[in-house]
C-alpha cells in the first residue's frame, strides 16, 4: 500500500525527516509515537504536499504511484487522507458545499459517477449522524466556531465520505474527552478493512487501547528508531522516550530494518 | 479645465423645471469647481481624464434595451434605459407608497423633493453638482408614516452604447415607516452615467437599501447614495461594485437625529484592468449613534481599488459606536489597493475602531481545500467565494442574495492568481 523509503524532508532549510523508512500493506494500522519534534505531524505534511515542506532525497509511493511527483489534491484523488491535528476554519465556505466539492473531485478521479444533491446530502447527514455532530453543522462555516471536539470529528466525518485508501490521523486525540475520543476511534474502526490502511500519529497509548494497531514505531529525530508490535504502546507509556537518548541512533535503525 | 465640464454647464442653462432655484445654486458651485487632476485628494488614485476623454457617437445610441426583472422577488420596478423613464408609473400601489416621475411630480411631491434635492447629498461632490444640473429625469418616493412596504422597490439604469445618462432618485420614509430599496445599474459598453440618490429616513423608520453598481467593461459610472437619519432612524445599506474603465460611488451617512443606526456593507470584486472607487462618510453629527461598516474586496490581474472610508465624530456626538473595518484580498502582484479608513474624533466618550488590511489568499485554507482534492483553481474560488459570501449572508433580503450568488461565482471564475 505505502512504501516510505530513505525520505529526508526540511522545512524553512531544517532538516526534519532524515531517511525515514516504513512499509505499510493492505488493511494494516501502524501507530507512530514519538517525542515532541520528532517530525511526526511533518511526515502527514510531506506526503499529502504542503507548501513549504521540500524532499531532499527518498521515495514515496502508494500502491506504486509517485506521491511526491502529485499535486495535493492529485495525492488526495489518488487515495490518501490526512486527518489534521489543527483542522482550519474557513467562515463563508458552508460544511456542506466543502464536503460536496471534495467528494465530487475523489469519485470523478475514481472514474464513480456524480452524486445527486439529495443523494449526497443524504449520506453526509448519516455520517454526521455516526460522528456525532448534529446536522446543522453541515449548513455551518467550515470548521467555523467549532469546538476542539467537534472540528477532530469533522475530520472523521470527511474521512467516512472521502473513503480514502490510506488514512493519516495526526494526533487525532488531542484534546479529546474521553467520550469525543470514543467517536474517533469508533469512527476509524468501522472503517478497517482488508484494503484500507491507516497511520496513527499520536502521544499517548489512550487511543491505541480503542484502535488497536497492527504495528507501533517509535519516531525520533527523524527515523524510525524501534518498531515493534502493540505492546511497545504500552512500554513507551510507562517508560516515556528518555532511554531514546542512551541508545546510537544508527543501532536503532538498524533493529527497525531488521523488524519491519 | 474640463471641454466635457464646460459642455456640460452650457447644457445645464437651458434646463428649466420646478427644480430651477435648486439647479441655479448648484449650477453656481459647479462655475466656481475645479477639475480634479491627481493633486485632488478626492480623485488621486483613479484618473479622472477619462472621462473627459472619452468621447461619445451620440447618433449611435441604442434605445431597444430591457431590463430583465428579478424571479421571486416581487419588486416594484422603475426602469431607466439610457436615462430614460421607461416604466408604467400608473399601477397600482401599496398603500401609503406614493412613486412619481421627476418630470412629471405633482405639486405635493414638488414640495417635499425640492426640499430634499441637495439637502441630503453634500455639495463637495462634483459630480454629485453636474447630476443636481443635467437630472432631469428621476423618481421621487413617498412611504408615508407608519407604512410597511413589503414589495422591494428596484430602480434599474440600463446604459448601452454611446449613452450619457443622469438620473435622480428622491426617497423620504415617514415616521416608523419600513421600505426597501434597490438601486440597479448595468451595462457594459462605453458610457457615461451619474446616478445619485438621496434618502431622508425619519424617526424610527427603517429603511433596506442596496445599491448594486453592476456596470463593467467601458462604462463610465459615477455616484453616489446618501442618507439621513433622523432619531432612532435604521439603515441596512449594502453595495455590491464590479469595475469598470471608472466607477466610483459615494456613500454618505448623516447621524441628524439620536439613537439612529447605520449598518453599511460594501463589496468589490474587480478583474482586468477595472477599476472601482468607494468613498465614504459617516457625519456622526448628534449622541447616541451606532455605525457599523464593514467593507471587503477582491483585486485580481491589473485592476485597481480604491477604499476611503471616513468617520467624522462631531464634538456633541458623545456615546456613539462606530467600527470601520476594510478587508482585500489581492489576486496578483499587479492589482493593487488603496485603503484609507478614517476616524476624526471630536467627542471624548465614544467607543471606535478602525482597521484596513491587505492580504493575499490563505495558504494554509488553500492546502486544506486541496488535501480534500478540491483542484487548486477550485479552491480558490471557494476561498475567495467564502470571503465575500459572509457578507452575502448578511443581506436581509435572501432573494437578492441568491440572485447575486451565481454572479460572483461568475466572476470568481474569470479570476485566477498570478
Amino acid at each position: 500500500m505505502l512504501s516510505i523509503k530513505n525520505l529526508h524532508a526540511s522545512v524553512e532549510e531544517k532538516n526534519i525527516l532524515k531517511g525515514l523508512e516504513l512499509e505499510i500493506k493492505p488493511g494494516e494500522v501502524h501507530a507512530i509515537m514519538g517525542p515532541n519534534g520528532a517530525g511526526k505531524s511533518t511526515l502527514g505534511y510531506v506526503l499529502t504536499g504542503r507548501d513549504g515542506y521540500s524532499v531532499e532525497q527518498g521515495s514515496a509511493e502508494l500502491d506504486g504511484v509517485d506521491l511526491l511527483e502529485l499535486e495535493a489534491e492529485e495525492r488526495a484523488r489518488a487515495g490518501l487522507f490526512l486527518a489534521f491535528q489543527y483542522p482550519v476554519e474557513i467562515p463563508g465556505v458552508s460544511n456542506l458545499e466543502f464536503l460536496k466539492a471534495s467528494v465530487d473531485a475523489v469519485r470523478e478521479a475514481r472514474g464513480e459517477e456524480a452524486l445527486s444533491s439529495k443523494d449526497f446530502l443524504k449520506m453526509a447527514r448519516e455520517a454526521s449522524k455516526q460522528v456525532n455532530l448534529p446536522a446543522d453543522f453541515l449548513k455551518r462555516g467550515v470548521n467555523e466556531g467549532f469546538s476542539g471536539g467537534e472540528k477532530k470529528r469533522n475530520e472523521i466525518l470527511q474521512m467516512l465520505l472521502l473513503k480514502p485508501k490510506l488514512c493519516i490521523l495526526d494526533e487525532s486525540d488531542s484534546g479529546l474527552d474521553i467520550d469525543a475520543l470514543q467517536v474517533v476511534a469508533e469512527g476509524v474502526n468501522s472503517q478497517r478493512s482488508p484494503d484500507r490502511s491507516f497511520i496513527v500519529v499520536t502521544h499517548y497509548q489512550r487511543l491505541l487501547d480503542y484502535i488497536k494497531p497492527d504495528f507501533v514505531h517509535v519516531l525520533a529525530d527523524g527515523k524510525i528508531v524501534k518498531s515493534g508490535d502493540y505492546s511497545l504502546a504500552h512500554e513507551l507509556e510507562s517508560q516515556g522516550y528518555a532511554w531514546l537518548k542512551d541508545q546510537p541512533a544508527d543501532e536503532a535503525a538498524t533493529n527497525d530494518v531488521a523488524e519491519g | 479645465m474640463s471641454n466635457w465640464l464646460n459642455g456640460a454647464v452650457a447644457r445645464a442653462e437651458s434646463v428649466s423645471d420646478w427644480l430651477a432655484p435648486k439647479r441655479q445654486a448648484s449650477l453656481a458651485l459647479l462655475r466656481e469647481a475645479q477639475w480634479p487632476t491627481r493633486k485632488t485628494e478626492a480623485w488621486k488614485y483613479i484618473p479622472i481624464n477619462v472621462w473627459d476623454r472619452t468621447e461619445l457617437q451620440s447618433d449611435a445610441v441604442e434605445v431597444n434595451a430591457v431590463a430583465e426583472s428579478i424571479e421571486g422577488l416581487n419588486s416594484i420596478d422603475l426602469v431607466f434605459v439610457n436615462g430614460e423613464l421607461t416604466s408604467d408609473l400608473n399601477d397600482e400601489l401599496p398603500a401609503g407608497l406614493s412613486i412619481v416621475s421627476l418630470a412629471d411630480a405633482s405639486a405635493d411631491a414638488q414640495s417635499w423633493a425640492a426640499e430634499t434635492f441637495a439637502s441630503v447629498k453634500p455639495s463637495r461632490h462634483l459630480f454629485g453638482l453636474v447630476n443636481d444640473v443635467l437630472a432631469t429625469q428621476g423618481v421621487l418616493i413617498d412611504v408615508a408614516a407608519e407604512a410597511v412596504i413589503e414589495q422591494p422597490i428596484r430602480i434599474v439604469n440600463v446604459l448601452t452604447q454611446d449613452s450619457e445618462a443622469h438620473t435622480r432618485v428622491l426617497v423620504r420614509l415617514g415616521q416608523n415607516a419600513k421600505a426597501s430599496v434597490v438601486e440597479q445599474f448595468c451595462g457594459n459598453q462605453r458610457s457615461k452615467n451619474t446616478g445619485f440618490a438621496e434618502y431622508k429616513v425619519g424617526e424610527s423608520a427603517r429603511l433596506e437599501h442596496y445599491r448594486f453598481a453592476l456596470q463593467t467593461g467601458e462604462s463610465l459610472s459615477i455616484g453616489g447614495s446618501h442618507f439621513e437619519l433622523a432619531t432612532r432612524a435604521e439603515l441596512n445599506s449594502t453595495l455590491v461594485g464590479f469595475g469598470s474603465t471608472l466607477q466610483r460611488v459615494d456613500v454618505d451617512v448623516t447621524h441628524a437625529g439620536e439613537h439612529a443606526f447605520a449598518k453599511l456593507n460594501a463589496i468589490y470584486l474587480l478583474d482586468g484592468k477595472e477599476l472601482f472607487d468607494l468613498h465614504s462618510t459617516i457625519e456622526h453629527a448628534v449622541p447616541h449613534g451606532t455605525t457599523e461598516e464593514n467593507v471587503r474586496g477582491i483585486v485580481a490581474d491589473n485592476s485597481r481599488a480604491v477604499f476611503n472610508g471616513r468617520i467624522h465624530i462631531h464634538r456633541d456626538a458623545q456615546k456613539t459606536l462606530a467600527e470601520l473595518n476594510n478587508r482585500n484580498l489581492l489576486m496578483s502582484d499587479r492589482a493593487e489597493i488603496d485603503t484609507k479608513p478614517e476616524l476624526e474624533i471630536y467627542a471624548d466618550d465614544v467607543r471606535c475602531a478602525h482597521g484596513a488590511t491587505i492580504a493575499e489568499i490563505d495558504k494554509t485554507a488553500l492546502y486544506y481545500l486541496q488535501s480534500r482534492g478540491v483542484s487548486r483553481s477550485q479552491a480558490q474560488i471557494m476561498l475567495n467565494f467564502g470571503f465575500i459570501n459572509e457578507l452575502v449572508d448578511e443581506m436581509p433580503n435572501d432573494v437578492l442574495a441568491e440572485w447575486l450568488r451565481p454572479q460572483l461565482r461568475d466572476r470568481f471564475a474569470a479570476m485566477e492568481v498570478k
